[in-house]
């Protein structure tokens, strides 16, 4: 490893290292725009200067642009590199507007930064300054050319890093331009880190323009909770109400970047329809009068039925106390649940993931783009979990290849390989694929059980006669490969294929391959739902109970059934047999206006929390600020806001846990800690995987991963008979599968004005075979008979997909919520065309 | 008049470019077949390297040693480019060696397509020369009729196709790394190496660039030899002909193939006829826009790569450009900082923001609103100027510090008399 001096320090680090990189690990922050980690070096914007005084080089050098040698000597106060560096500058700013107490970068600006760290004050050129004409970039970025210092950091990120082409360079010497071909909304879903990684004010968050400053900003580390990747954010407060999620830098989950979707997907705490108030049958009530209420005609179901008619159900977008404080009550009181999944099935998925996640197996985000090969198996990143997209974008930029075995039109941002097939022949897809990747001769002391479930595997002779070329090459890069982690996705898979997935990737591992697993889950804290679910209800069962009299009382924690059950008739009526609803919520939701009792909670950034995310990572949020209804609504435009008194107006609001502690023990909450404390400890006696789960505030940058496999689960138990048979037909009736969009389905997000304007009409997609026998068109309009009435929906017909299915997103604009049961199937007769 | 020997313009003709025939019978594609059936590749690297056949388009790196820099093990396709994107102000030469004598240099990418072993080559030519890649693309069509292109070059077992690229016209696309990225599709900007281009180039396969005259030497080296090539120099370090384009206040401006280290005073006032009537020689650009002014001082010096580099000329493209004791510096000086900063990629800071605001201090020297402090903040930002991504800056300040250097006191008269003293 070279040694190096810098400044007089010495310092060695690793080979390859740049010159400004080991700077900077000896605290000296050599000025930069053009380089950024996660871009690399480029050598344009010159202004990383150094003075090299001895060694290969010799005077004044780009530091970005040189690996450290031994012996070097480098000077980075030397007068000559300082005279360059202030010329760069100078130079930066001929054209650059003077106008930084206006510009929305101001306070947060690089160039500003070095320009005035520079000592760079005095104008002496006496030209005109360039101007450029700004585009529309869409409702998330703003554009404003003039400010540009040409670094190219932008088109790095947008085209090599994230692969998209819509925006990049135009022109060129000093007319270049980074914009558009022409205005319009940008394509990719990760265009909010132009923001963040401009050095100047060319692209600015939009949505919070005219806001404030970033010194009047409250800000605070946070999590993105849009997903379940987890990915970590500072988010910043103002006026009692979250103006602007950032991108923040971590190790293990999501280096620098963020999507859209997490960066934009907080405005469900600030809406207008938010619900502050505690309400009983309608009416508002003090908040502790709803606390008493509930607590008092629970205890009377309690009386007359017994503790098993009352249930709990909470949600994967709960932190992980108010997900254990259900565990809690339900356990002491004997109440039936908690349950957090809608049905049985993706109850049974999600404890799989979680459950055959071996800790030799599971792979971070960051570490899946270091992957030789990747194989997805029913999980569409860019729609479920953006940010897997980008990490798989640089595996694939480092020369991985990659898989995707979905029923859906995958859309990737790079090349990728895609095998269409329906859901029953995801399992023989994996297997052929993985049979065929491994050199038999390695398993030979690979133990019995992997031996067997080798033999018995199928092989590649079961794909389809129009796949075999593809698959074939995908076998052969698969077995290439080294490191080949395999992304199983929970939400439309069978309930066989989690496991599997695990089984193949252990089997890989036998193989003497560096197999990884990464799973995706539903929403942000499914990984605690899991662990805390009862497998004996979920939501289906807790109706069924309704339904047989059974069930009187229902708590609802932070869920909208309405927004995520299959059956809306059928919910309506067992909700209308209640005897009692009580709905926690911080959103406006169907439930808070069905609740008998509804209770008003706080955020994740009113609250703080802890998530775990889908590789296990346990990750703690702070709270960001005090909660309260924003100035800006107090005052509806009059100026003093008429509300009177000393308390923060909207201030009553509390963690789910805390409500649910004070319902279920008749504790009276003073403060936060005691409460959160003992729940700690009941979630380390109770789940063993958090055991050792810390304090808090104790739990470091990166989170703690914990170990959640359990040895017991059933591996290598595959029943390969009854999976061909199930493979088979292939011209049964259409299934119709239920997925996410990148916009317009997540529940949080779906309240984001700025995300609304990119949600495209929903649309059901069929692939071309299927809407030919059909007689559909690309854009007609088709009814498909579901069981409790029709839907009308848009048709888009595509090639990418498999056949034998219809897409049909969770979209909120779209009435999907008539199916009796899942999986559903169609027969073609109940598809027809909407004529005119 | 000296009569030196005609190599690259034996078959120059006023009206029309010579034919295959009259190139074959000049002895054309002997040197190829020749090579191809004796000849190991390696052999044609060291013969180039022998004749000391350096670089033409400016830069005078050896074309042998070039070419044995393409690793033995590199991966094909591999690629040869010729570099026709003349565009150094006052340079004129390839243009006209095209319409003299095309197979010259179609020969010639052979024969350099055979020293790196490549299979494609590739012609990038100027917008501008339609003409030329007219003639070029025709003459390649009869060349492979003929078999000197294709498969199996005159049975020898290599192949090689040629195709003209036109490029869509910026000045840095003549420089090597970002003619390349032009050539790929992508925006023009140069590389800094590593990796090489003959190492990983076009599509990260090795691919070796070399100019139009350079190529065009290589028929010669081959027939006659090393030896008979560094003899053709009038100087102990030179090698081979040169074609200087002349131009500017001289009575006959025009393209003349001379011996590698003839004196300057000898090219203007035999070939060029001298200075024209009223005009004393001030100063010359010997090499194009990029070069230095070379004033009065360095009148007999012998225009060769290492006898100009020896007094810290640039021997350059061998543009010369004349000016006269009636021309005001300040202004040619202006003109030539215009373009550089027109034509600037606009990757790196220095260049992109940094030649406006030198045709900005020139500008107003040149219209009689300069100060003093403007000449330490002219030398000052061309020094920093050279701390640029690629050699395109340095080349932009050349004649900007050679002003300054020579004609300070001209300077300084444009500041002084408030106003350029010429008008």
């Amino acid at each position: 490893m070279p040694k190096i001096i810098i400044d007089d320090r010495e310092i060695e680090v690793p080979e390859g290292t740049k010159v400004i990189e080991a700077a900077e690990q000896l605290g000296i922050m050599i000025p930069r725009f053009c380089y950024h980690p996660a871009l690399g070096s480029v050598g344009a914007c010159r202004v990383c200067a150094v003075k090299f005084l001895e060694g290969p080089f010799k005077g004044v050098q780009m530091s970005c642009m040189i690996d450290a040698k031994d012996g070097m000597i480098v000077s980075t106060n030397d007068e000559e590199a300082v005279e360059f560096r202030r010329n760069i500058i100078e130079w930066l700013m001929l054209n650059h507007p003077h106008d930084c107490p206006v510009c929305d970068e101001g306070g947060h600006c690089l160039l500003q930064d070095m320009t005035v760290s520079g000592g760079h004050g005095m104008r002496r050129y006496l030209g005109l300054k360039r101007t450029y004409r700004d585009q529309y970039l869409g409702p998330l970025v703003q554009h404003e050319m003039n400010r540009c210092i040409h670094c190219y950091r932008c088109s790095r990120f947008y085209q090599e890093f994230a692969g998209y082409f819509d925006l990049g360079v135009m022109q060129s010497a000093n007319r270049t331009y980074f914009g558009r071909f022409k205005d319009g909304i940008l394509e990719s879903p990760f265009t909010g880190n132009l923001s963040d990684i401009c050095p100047t004010g060319v692209y600015t968050d939009r949505p919070s323009r005219f806001f404030g400053r970033r010194w009047d900003y409250q800000r605070s580390p946070s999590l993105c909770i849009n997903c379940s990747l987890g990915c970590h954010t500072t988010v910043s407060a103002r006026y009692r109400q979250v103006v602007r999620q950032e991108a923040r830098y971590s190790e293990a989950v999501n280096g620098y970047f963020i999507c859209d979707r997490g960066r934009h997907g907080f405005h469900y705490a600030r809406t207008e329809t938010r619900p502050w108030q505690a309400l009983i049958e309608g009416r508002e009530v003090p908040t502790e009068g709803a606390v008493r209420a509930a607590r008092e005609r629970l205890a009377e179901i309690v009386s007359s039925g017994g503790p098993r008619s009352v249930a709990c159900l909470g949600s994967g977008r709960s932190s992980l106390e108010t997900q254990a404080m259900l565990g809690q009550l339900c356990q002491k009181k004997g109440w039936q649940g908690p349950s957090y999944f809608m049905d049985k099935s993706l109850t049974g998925k999600a404890k799989t993931a979680v459950s055959r996640l071996d800790p030799e197996l599971a792979v971070s985000l960051r570490e899946l783009e270091g992957s030789d090969a990747i194989v997805v198996v029913g999980a569409d990143p860019i729609n479920e979990a953006p940010m897997l997209a980008l990490a798989m974008r640089q595996a694939q930029r480092r020369g991985g290849k990659i898989a995707v075995i979905d029923p859906r039109p995958i859309f990737l941002p790079f090349d990728f390989n895609h095998l269409p097939v329906r859901l029953d022949e995801i399992n023989l897809y994996l297997s052929a694929l993985v049979k065929a990747a491994v050199d038999p001769e390695l398993i030979v002391d690979a133990g019995k059980d992997a031996i067997e479930f080798y033999q018995e595997a199928p092989s590649l002779e079961i794909v389809a006669a129009s796949l075999q070329e593809k698959a074939s090459i995908l076998a052969q890069e698969l077995r290439a490969g080294q490191r080949v982690v395999i992304v199983c996705g929970t939400q439309i898979v069978r309930e066989t294929t989690p496991a599997l997935a695990a089984d193949h990737a252990k089997f890989l591992r036998a193989a003497k391959k560096q197999a990884g697993l990464f799973y995706l889950l539903p929403q942000a804290n499914s990984f605690g739902a899991a662990l805390l679910a009862s497998s004996e209800v979920s939501f289906l069962e807790i109706i069924q109970g309704v339904e047989k009299g059974e069930i009187k009382g229902l708590i609802v924690a932070e869920n909208d059934p309405f927004y995520s059950f299959h059956d809306r008739q059928r919910l309506e009526l067992a909700i209308e047999k209640l005897d009692l609803l009580v709905v926690l919520d911080c959103i406006e939701s169907t439930a808070v206006k069905k609740a008998n009792v509804f209770l008003p909670t706080s955020t994740l950034y009113e609250a703080g929390g802890i998530f775990i995310n889908q590789e296990g990572r346990v990750q703690a949020a702070p709270r960001a600020y005090l909660g309260g209804i924003s100035i800006a609504q107090i005052g509806g435009g009059d100026h003093p806001p008429r509300v009177y008194g000393s308390d923060i107006p909207g201030g009553e609001l509390r963690a789910a846990y805390q409500f649910l502690s004070q319902i279920g023990n008749g504790d009276q909450i003073e403060d936060d800690d005691p409460t959160r404390r003992s729940l700690l400890r009941w979630i380390a006696d109770n789940i063993p995987p958090l055991a050792e789960i810390p304090p808090f505030d104790e739990l470091s940058e990166n989170g703690m991963r914990i170990s959640s496999s359990n040895d017991t689960s059933p591996q290598f138990a595959v029943n390969w008979q009854e999976e061909k048979e199930k493979g088979k037909g292939s011209e049964g009736p259409l299934e119709i599968i239920l997925t996410d969009w990148t916009f317009g389905t997540e529940e949080l997000s779906s309240f984001s004005p700025p995300l609304m304007k990119l949600e495209r009409k929903p649309y059901a997609s069929m692939h071309t075979d299927d809407a030919a026998r059909l007689g559909l068109g690309h854009g007609d309009k088709a009814k498909i008979k579901l069981d409790e009435g029709n839907l009308e929906v848009d048709v888009c017909i595509e090639e990418n997909m498999a056949s034998g299915v219809v897409i049909l997103p969770r979209h909120r604009l779209l009435e999907w919520q008539k199916i009796k049961s899942l999986p559903k199937f169609v027969r073609f007769e109940e598809i027809e065309k909407v004529s005119g | 008049m000296m009569n030196y020997p005609q190599v690259l313009f034996q078959n120059r003709k006023a009206d029309r470019i010579a034919t295959l025939e009259e190139y074959r019978q000049s002895g054309g594609y002997e040197g190829l077949s020749d090579a191809l059936s004796k000849a190991s590749h390696k052999e044609v690297q060291q013969v180039l390297l022998d004749a000391v056949l350096l670089g033409r388009g400016g830069a005078a790196f050896p074309a042998g040693r070039k070419l044995m820099t393409v690793a033995d093990d590199a991966p094909h396709p591999r690629y040869i480019v010729c570099n026709a994107d003349e565009m150094e102000p006052g340079t004129f030469k390839d243009r006209v060696l095209i319409h003299a004598d095309p197979h010259m240099l179609i020969e010639g990418m052979i024969i350099a397509g055979y020293g790196a072993q490549a299979e494609k080559g590739i012609i990038f030519i100027r917008p501008e020369y339609e003409s030329a890649a007219i003639i070029l693309e025709r003459e390649i069509e009869i060349a492979e009729k003929a078999g000197y292109l294709g498969k199996n070059i005159l049975g020898s077992g290599y192949s090689l196709d040629i195709v003209v690229h036109r490029s869509a016209g910026r000045y840095i696309c003549g420089e090597v790394t970002a003619q390349l990225n032009a050539l790929m599709g992508k925006r023009a900007n140069p590389q800094q190496p590593p990796p090489y281009p003959t190492e990983k180039g076009l599509w990260e396969r090795p691919t070796v660039l070399q100019n139009v005259e350079t190529l065009a030497c290589m028929p010669h080296i081959l027939r006659n030899g090393p030896e008979w090539f560094k003899k053709l120099a009038l100087t102990e370090t030179g090698a081979g002909t040169k074609i200087f384009s002349v131009s500017g206040r001289v009575n006959s401006p025009g393209c003349y193939e001379l011996p590698m280290g003839v004196r300057l005073s000898e090219i203007i006032e035999v070939h060029a006829g001298g200075m024209v009537e009223g005009s004393e020689y001030k100063a010359c650009l010997p090499g194009g826009a990029s070069t230095r002014f070379l004033p009065r001082d360095f009148y007999d010096i012998e225009m060769d790569f290492d006898t100009m580099r020896n007094v810290g000329h640039r021997l350059g493209t061998g543009a010369i450009m004349v000016f006269d004791q009636k021309t005001c510096l300040v202004a040619a000086t202006l003109n030539l900082v215009e373009f550089f900063a027109r034509e600037s990629c606009g990757w790196c800071t220095p260049c992109r923001e940094g030649l406006p605001y030198i045709r900005d201090l020139l500008r107003r020297l040149e219209e009689g609103q300069g100060e003093e402090e403007y000449i330490p903040m002219l030398q000052q930002m061309s020094k920093h100027l050279w701390s640029s991504y690629c050699a395109f800056a340095p080349g932009a300040v050349s004649p900007v510090e050679s002003l300054i250097t020579y004609f300070e006191d001209e300077v300084r008269e444009h500041i002084s008399q408030r106003k350029c003293p010429f008008k």
